[in-house]
C-alpha cells in the first residue's frame, strides 16, 4: 500500500548535456493526488528533470518509476502506455502551428480513442471550455496571444483525462487574473478527477495557492523537499529568500 | 596646453559617454601618426556609463596611450572587469588536431544518423502502409496534393521546354546526316531514362524537399516534435510517413508525365522542323519505347522520391539553434538532395547502360 500511493519516485538521478551536469543525484517520490510544485533558480534543472520523468532525455544515471515501473528499462509501447495516460504542458505551449486550435486539442483524441469525428469534436468543445477558449476553436496558435497558446495547450493536455499532468511554468507571462484562473482550474482538476499534478513555476502567488508539496533545485541538487509549512522552518538560506523570508 | 613638445595632452572633463568615444578615437588616431606620446587626462571626468568604461579599461593595455584616471573611473573599471569575467565559461581553443578529430567525428555521426533515419523511416512508412494507425488523417492525401498535384504546371512546363530544346539542338547536328528519323530514338530515351526523372526530382526537391526540411525544423525548434512525443505519437509517423508515401506515389507520377510531355517537345521539333510526319514519329517512337526503359524510368523516380525526403527529414531533425537553423537546414537539404539525386543517376545509368 505505502508504495502504490508513490505514483513517481527518482532515484540517484544524474543527468547532463554533452557533459555538462544539471541534475547531480536527485531522489524524489510524487504522490499521487497532489500537486507537486518544482522550484528553483532560473538554469536550475527544472525543465530538465521533467524532460527526464516524460522519457524526451535519457539520463546518465539512476532511475525513473511512474506508475511504480521502471521507464528506462521498458520497450517503446509499454512506456506509450503510460504516456496515454500523462499529459504536459511545454514552457512554450508547443501547439503544432500548422493546425487549428480544435485540430490540436482533437489530435490526442483521434489517435488514442475510438471515437468518431464528430463525438471528438464535442469533446474538444468540451475541453476548450473548460479553459474558456470556445471562442478560439477555429484560429491558428499563430492568431492566438500567449496565455491563449498555453490554454489551449491545457486543453490538449487534458484531452485525454490524464492520471498525471505536467506543467512547465503554466503561469509565467500571465496577467495576475488569468494566472489565478489558471490556478483555480489547476485546484479544479486535482479535485474532481484526482489528478496528480507536477508544476514548474517561480510564482510566488501560484505556488502558495497550489502547492502540496515542493521541492527546490539548486545546481541540479535537490536542496529541501517537503510543505510550505516544513519549508518554513527548515531554515534553508536559499529557500527563505525565495520566498522571501529571510 | 602640452608642457613637452612630444608628448600630447586630451582632456576631458564632466563627462565622457559612449558619444564621445567616436571623437576621442579619431584624436588618438590622428595623434598617433603624429608619432608622439598621448596623453589622456580622465581626471577631470566623472559621469560614465557601460561603454566608455569598457573604451577606457581597452586603452589602460594600450602601451603608447597614457591614461590619467579619476577615482571613479577607477572603481567604474573594477567593477565592469569584475562582472564581465565573472562565472565566465573557460573553454580553450581546440588545437588543429583536435578540430581534424572532431570533424572526422562529425562526419561519422552525420553518415550514421542518416543511415538509421533511413531505415526508420523505411519501417514506419511500410508499417503506416499496413495500418493508417498513429497516423494524421487525410494526411497522406493532402501530402500528395502538395507535393504531385501542384508541381504539375512547373514540371509540365519545363519536361516540355527540355524536350523542345533538346530536339532542336539535335535535330540541327542530325539534319547534316540526314539521320532525321533518329531524333525519335534520341529524344525518346533521353527523355525517359535520363532527362524526365532527373529534371522531376531536381524541382521536386526544390519545392517539396525543401519544404520537408523547414517544417521538420520549425516543428523541432517550437518543441512540436517533443508535443507529440509524450503524446505518444512517432514523429516519424505522424509527420514523415505521409510524405514519403505521399512522394513515392507523386514523383513516378510527375515523371510519367514529364517523359510524355518531354516527347511531346520532340515530336513539335521533328514535325515542324524536321519535317517528319505524325504517323512516322508516332510509329517510331512506340518502336523505341521498350518496358525496359520505362522501368528504369521508373526506379529511378522512387529511388529519387525516397531520397529526396530522408535528406529533407535528416537535416530536418538536425536543426540546432533558432530562424536561422531552419534557414540553413533548408538550404542544406536542397543542395544535398540535388547532389544526392544526380549522383545516383548518374550511377544507376553507368550500370544500366553496360548491363542491358
Ligand atoms: N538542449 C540543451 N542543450 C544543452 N544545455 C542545455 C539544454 N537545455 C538546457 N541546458 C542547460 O541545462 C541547464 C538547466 O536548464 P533547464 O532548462 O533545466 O533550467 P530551468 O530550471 O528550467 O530554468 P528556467 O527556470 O529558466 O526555465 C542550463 O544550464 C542550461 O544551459
Ligand atoms: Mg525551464
Amino acid at each position: 500500500m505505502e508504495k502504490n500511493d508513490k505514483i513517481i519516485r527518482i532515484k540517484n538521478l544524474i543527468a547532463s548535456y554533452d557533459g555538462n551536469t544539471v541534475l547531480d543525484g536527485i531522489d524524489l517520490d510524487i504522490k499521487k493526488g497532489e500537486i507537486f510544485v518544482i522550484l528553483g533558480s532560473s538554469g536550475g534543472g527544472k525543465t530538465t528533470l521533467l524532460k527526464h520523468i516524460i522519457g524526451l532525455l535519457k539520463p546518465v544515471h539512476g532511475t525513473i518509476e511512474v506508475f511504480g515501473k521502471d521507464i528506462l528499462s521498458m520497450e517503446h509501447y509499454e512506456f506509450d502506455t503510460i504516456l496515454k495516460k500523462v499529459g504536459v504542458l511545454f514552457q512554450g505551449g508547443a501547439l503544432i502551428n500548422s493546425m487549428e486550435v480544435w485540430e490540436n486539442v482533437a489530435v490526442p483524441l483521434e489517435q488514442h480513442s475510438d471515437l468518431s469525428l464528430d463525438v471528438i469534436k464535442e469533446v474538444v468543445k468540451y475541453k476548450l471550455g473548460l479553459v474558456k477558449l470556445g471562442h478560439a476553436y477555429s484560429l491558428l496558435p499563430s492568431e492566438l496571444s500567449g496565455g491563449m497558446k498555453k490554454r489551449v495547450a491545457l486543453a490538449r493536455a487534458i484531452a485525454l483525462d490524464p492520471e498525471i499532468l505536467f506543467f512547465d511554468e503554466p503561469s509565467a507571462g500571465l496577467d495576475p487574473i488569468t494566472a489565478a484562473e489558471l490556478d483555480n482550474l489547476i485546484l479544479n482538476l486535482k479535485e474532481k478527477m484526482g489528478i496528480t499534478l507536477v508544476v514548474v513555476t517561480h510564482e510566488l502567488e501560484s505556488i502558495k495557492r497550489i502547492a502540496d508539496r515542493i521541492v527546490y533545485l539548486q545546481k541540479g541538487k535537490n536542496i529541501f523537499c517537503g510543505t510550505i509549512e516544513e519549508a518554513k522552518k527548515a531554515g534553508i538560506d536559499e529557500v527563505d529568500r525565495f520566498f522571501g523570508w529571510a | 596646453m602640452s608642457d613637452q613638445s612630444s608628448k600630447y595632452r586630451i582632456v576631458v572633463d564632466g563627462s565622457f559617454t559612449k558619444f564621445d568615444i567616436g571623437n576621442m578615437k579619431k584624436k588618438i588616431e590622428n595623434q598617433k601618426r603624429g608619432d608622439s606620446d598621448i596623453i589622456i587626462d580622465l581626471s577631470g571626468a566623472n559621469k560614465f556609463d557601460s561603454l566608455s568604461v569598457a573604451f577606457c579599461s581597452k586603452l589602460e593595455s594600450d602601451r603608447s596611450v597614457r591614461l590619467i584616471k579619476s577615482p571613479e573611473l577607477e572603481s567604474e573599471i573594477a567593477d565592469f572587469n569584475q562582472t564581465a569575467g565573472s562565472d565566465k565559461a573557460e573553454t580553450p581553443e581546440p588545437d588543429f588536431t583536435e578540430k581534424l578529430v572532431l570533424a572526422f567525428y562529425g562526419l561519422f555521426y552525420h553518415i550514421r544518423d542518416f543511415i538509421i533515419l533511413a531505415a526508420d523511416i523505411f519501417y514506419f512508412s511500410f508499417v503506416s502502409v499496413i495500418s493508417s494507425k498513429g497516423r494524421k488523417k487525410g494526411s497522406v492525401y493532402e501530402q500528395i496534393n502538395l507535393i504531385g498535384n501542384n508541381a504539375v504546371p512547373i514540371v509540365f512546363l519545363l519536361s516540355f521546354l527540355i524536350g523542345l530544346i533538346l530536339s532542336l539542338q539535335s535535330a540541327a547536328q542530325l539534319r547534316q546526316f540526314g539521320a532525321n528519323i533518329f531524333l525519335v530514338d534520341l529524344i525518346v530515351i533521353a527523355m525517359i531514362t535520363e532527362m524526365g526523372p532527373m529534371i522531376t526530382a531536381v524541382i521536386v526537391a526544390g519545392r517539396s524537399g525543401s519544404a520537408i526540411a523547414a517544417e521538420i525544423s520549425t516543428m523541432k525548434i517550437t518543441e512540436e516534435l517533443d508535443a507529440l512525443k509524450v503524446m505518444a505519437l512517432n514523429p516519424l509517423k505522424y509527420v514523415v510517413a505521409p510524405k514519403m508515401l505521399a512522394m513515392t506515389l507523386s514523383l513516378p507520377a510527375l515523371t510519367i508525365m514529364a517523359n510524355l510531355v518531354g516527347i511531346f517537345g520532340g515530336f513539335i521539333i521533328a514535325v515542324l522542323y524536321l519535317d517528319l510526319s505524325p504517323n512516322i514519329f508516332f510509329d517510331r517512337a512506340v518502336d523505341v519505347m521498350s518496358l525496359n526503359f520505362w522501368g528504369q524510368s521508373i526506379l529511378k523516380s522512387v529511388l529519387f522520391s525516397w531520397l529526396i525526403v530522408i535528406i529533407g527529414s535528416h537535416y530536418g531533425f538536425r536543426v540546432k539553434g533558432g530562424a536561422e537553423g531552419v534557414g540553413k537546414a533548408t538550404t542544406a537539404s536542397v543542395v544535398a538532395s540535388i547532389f544526392a539525386v544526380i549522383m545516383t543517376d548518374a550511377f544507376l545509368s553507368l550500370i544500366f547502360y553496360f548491363e542491358f
